[in-house]
């Protein structure tokens, strides 16, 4: 007996800890991804897949709206033309110089002249993690070889499917064991 | 026999567990690796439950229980989860090069598929490991648990 009851308790522990497992590790909502990826993707189909406001969308209602439109209507986003901007920056333009920047706009002459790089010189990008000296390409970030914290979480929630299928067959088997003795 | 059976059935289990989390153990290295070996242990422990597979085949829409029938269904099931997880596993590969497979899709779509193929293949693990206790106790020479007669 009393093994018997020592055996139901470790079940109920793994299965207690199975289900914050299965919480901990937001297993349901990961496993059942694999059904909703269609969804998912035609959902979110880029510019392409907008409604009807979207490029998609204009198709035949496009026709018809564009006889509506007033004259040297463009569709779309539209550059500023040349003669309504200011005369300051259409000078700047037309003399072949830079167009101001949302970074240098705002930003005073001293600090300008700090960070301004006069050669064009580009940071290189090498594919690292920054400051991750010793981690080799592809893999995750390091420190400690094993750690099996997430692993610990795997194993109440294969270890409560287990006990659940367990305890079901035994059930199973006893109203049948039950069924043939009456 | 039943001892090989058993310990590497254990051996599944425990690569199986580790190899859930990529971080856990050795990085994502030794996750491409024993991903693969894992496989070969699958069709290893085929092997040598080959007899059991061609006797329920064949008799599975005649005479054959309802529990071998079921274990069945679960083995079949199993063999597409871990097949896919292996798939999709050598598509998003990073230190193994398989692009010579050139499976296509879009990375994003193998992830997906990787993860929930594993967290579902390791709940129908879970349910067959449940399925054979018994045979689990009789290797540790625990009959009289499973027959209910420790009392």
């Amino acid at each position: 007996m009393v093994k018997k009851i020592s055996f139901l308790l470790i079940s109920a522990a793994i299965l207690v800890f199975g289900y914050i497992g299965f919480n901990k590790l937001n297993y349901w909502e990961r496993s059942a991804r694999i059904f909703r990826i269609n969804n998912r993707d035609q959902s979110f189909e880029g510019r392409m897949g907008r409604g009807p406001g979207g490029i998609r969308g204009r198709g035949d209602s496009g026709e018809r709206d564009r006889s509506e439109r007033p004259e040297g209507f463009r569709e779309g986003f539209e550059r500023p033309v040349m003669r309504d901007l200011p005369d300051s920056i259409r000078a700047r333009f037309e003399s072949g110089g830079e167009r101001p920047g949302i970074r240098d706009r705002n930003t005073p002459d001293s600090l300008r002249q700090q960070f301004r790089r006069t050669d064009r010189e580009q940071i290189p990008f090498d594919g690292r993690i920054r400051n991750g000296e010793g981690r080799g390409r592809g893999d995750f970030p390091g420190g400690r070889k094993i750690n099996l914290r997430n692993v610990l979480w795997f194993l109440p929630v294969f270890a409560s499917f287990a006990v659940i299928v367990i305890y079901l067959d035994k059930a199973y088997c006893l109203i049948i064991r039950r069924r043939k003795r009456i | 026999m039943n001892i090989i059976k058993f310990c590497l059935s254990l051996s599944l289990t425990i690569v199986m567990l580790l190899l859930m989390d990529p971080r856990s153990f050795y990085g994502i290295s030794f996750h491409e690796w024993a991903g693969l070996v894992i496989g070969l242990f699958f069709i290893l422990h085929k092997i040598l439950n080959w007899g059991w597979i061609k006797k329920v085949t064949i008799s599975f829409f005649g005479r054959s229980p309802w529990r071998a029938r079921l274990n069945y269904i679960l083995d079949v099931f199993l063999l597409a989860g871990l097949t896919l997880m292996i798939l999709s596993g050598i598509a998003i590969a990073r230190t193994i090069d398989f692009s010579w497979l050139k499976l296509g899709g879009s990375p994003m779509f193998w992830r997906v598929m990787h993860t929930s193929s594993c967290l579902i293949t390791l709940v129908l693990f879970g349910i067959h490991l449940g399925l054979h206790w018994n045979w689990v106790i009789q290797r540790f020479n625990f009959k009289r648990f499973s027959n209910g007669k420790e009392d």
